[in-house]
């Protein structure tokens, strides 16, 4: 019996230091009965160092302030229950990381002695994960918002914040961004037709292109891209808002320019090669005298002298507006 | 040769744009003064491509009275210094950007034929593009009508069809009673 009780204490000893989380067993006032393996490597500390004491605590929370923290949260637990779930906290190894531990604890008797079991989960690397997307959400260029099933904002970022004017705290958890975002009703109600129509054919939309109006009352463009995600039936909209106002001026000042060169150089141009074409049939006809020839012949080299400056100054212009245009090509263009 | 203007529009002092194509505006240009004669109205022509003898002379030839038309030169005095401007007859302006110069020779103008049927044409707003913006033009018509629609006188702006972007043709558009595209 001895020896069955022996293999048994044997193998839940195996387990229990082979185990992935780290699992402390706690006796009277928090002094460490047992350390498993994973503990060890977690933390950095052995079992030597910790058997029998309660000092690792002080050593995995050595900020004072925050291991009061810590302590008032668990023993604000501990007043309603004799354990706890999911506590997460931060300690402090050995080596001087830190490491972020999701700690769950059971109270057992064992030899009729009261003990804690506190199981230690590593979510350090899951946490780091979940930081390093909430970052590439929040720090994207361009605005994100998530919308639950009811049309709730549930996720705005720092573009949505700087592209609208407002906070997260205006937004999350409400549906009437919108309205603000849209405030003209019939804008608001013919955007919301043509989105059903898309929404009717298909999940999402792509490139939809609209005019919001800012909290500071500007008017900005923002190209839409919408995408549902989730499962088990129960699905979110994630919706991405480029803004392309600028792209959008700078797209219709290149057209402005590009119009206006074509209508005062071509036009022009025709105006000088047509009057010449006549000035010579006129004079062939004895209708132009020597100094009407004259006259006509340097108000025509005038007007070439002005096309030619016409077109430095557009080449300037499209140099300037345009800055997207190669260095060299800049230099040709600002003659 | 068709009529291109409703005389009872002309009457009524309308402003009109018509468009004709680079090879007929010469042309056109003779055919309306030679209507807008007939129907008993002096023109004053404002020309900023030809000097005002040449055209002086093509009217002549076409059989339109000297004495029905007027002259606001913007292209000799460029290049021959300093003409005297003959009043009744030729005013002379610097250059054809000159659009304070040109306001006021406009005015003058007026001034010389009062108490006559008087019609305004501008030959061409093409030409002006070579020396202005499409801006700075559509403001300058916009105040040369504003004077016509003031002194009740009805005007003809001359331009080369297609020749506008859309832009300026739609602000021309706007100032303007009729357009009539001759082809």
């Amino acid at each position: 019996m001895e020896e069955t009780d022996d293999k048994k204490l044997s193998a839940e000893s195996e387990i229990l230091d082979n185990a992935l989380v780290m699992i402390a067993i706690l006796g009277e006032k928090g002094r460490v009965v047992s350390w498993n393996h994973a503990a060890e490597t977690i933390t950095g500390y052995s079992q030597k160092d910790v058997i029998g004491s309660d000092t690792i605590w002080k050593k995995l929370y050595p900020d004072k302030d925050y291991r009061t923290i810590v302590t008032r949260k668990i023993a604000g637990i501990l007043k309603t229950k004799n354990y706890f779930e999911k506590l997460e906290t931060t300690i402090h190894t050995q080596s001087g990381e830190s490491r972020t531990i999701l700690w769950n604890t059971k109270m057992i008797r064992e030899s009729g002695l009261e003990r804690a079991i506190a199981v230690g989960m590593d979510v350090t690397a899951e946490r780091e994960a979940q930081a390093f997307h909430a970052s590439i959400i929040d720090n994207a260029y361009v605005l994100i918002a998530v919308l639950d099933p009811k049309g709730k904002i549930q996720v705005w970022n720092k573009a949505a914040e700087m592209i609208t004017g407002y906070s997260p705290d205006e937004v999350i958890g409400r549906r009437d961004v919108w309205k603000k975002l849209y405030p003209d009703a019939e804008y608001r109600r013919g955007l919301t037709d043509k989105i059903s129509r898309i929404i009717a054919g298909q999940n999402y939309f792509e490139n939809l292109e609209t005019t919001i109006l800012t909290k500071k009352g500007e008017q900005r463009i923002l190209s839409w891209n919408t995408r549902q995600i989730g499962d088990g039936g129960v699905y979110h909209e994630i919706a991405l808002g480029l803004d392309i106002t600028e792209q959008r001026k700078a797209e219709e000042a290149l057209v402005a320019y590009m119009t206006e060169m074509t209508m005062r150089l071509k036009q022009p141009v025709d105006i000088v090669s047509n009057t010449l074409l006549e000035s010579a049939q006129l004079l062939k006809d004895g209708m132009l005298i020597n100094n009407e020839i004259i006259v006509v012949l340097e108000s025509q080299a005038r007007n070439a002298a002005q096309i030619v400056a016409n077109i430095q100054e557009f080449q300037k212009a499209i140099a300037e507006k345009n800055r997207s245009i190669p260095e060299a090509y800049r230099k040709f263009l600002e003659g | 040769m068709p009529d291109y203007i409703d005389p009872h529009e002309l009457e009524q002092k309308q402003i009109f744009l018509i468009l004709a194509s680079p090879g007929t505006i010469r042309q056109r240009n003779t055919d309306l003064i030679k209507e807008i004669s007939r129907l008993g109205y002096h023109t004053v022509v404002i020309t900023t491509n030809y000097p005002y003898s040449v055209l002086a002379r093509m009217y002549a030839q076409g059989g339109i009275p000297a004495d029905s038309v007027s002259f606001i030169d913007a292209v000799t005095r460029n290049s021959v210094g300093n003409v005297e401007n003959i009043p009744g007859v030729v005013r002379f302006i610097n250059n054809p950007a000159n659009l304070t110069d040109m306001g006021i020779a406009i005015t003058e103008m007026l001034k010389d034929q009062s108490g006559r049927k008087v019609c305004i044409m501008y030959d061409s707003v093409s030409t002006m593009l070579i020396y202005l913006s499409s801006v700075n033009i559509s403001k300058f018509i916009h105040f040369v009508i504003n004077k016509l629609r003031l002194m009740d006188i009805s005007g003809v702006f001359l331009a080369v069809e297609k020749g506008l972007d859309p832009m300026l043709m739609t602000q021309l558009t706007t100032f303007v009673d009729n357009v009539i595209d001759t082809g």
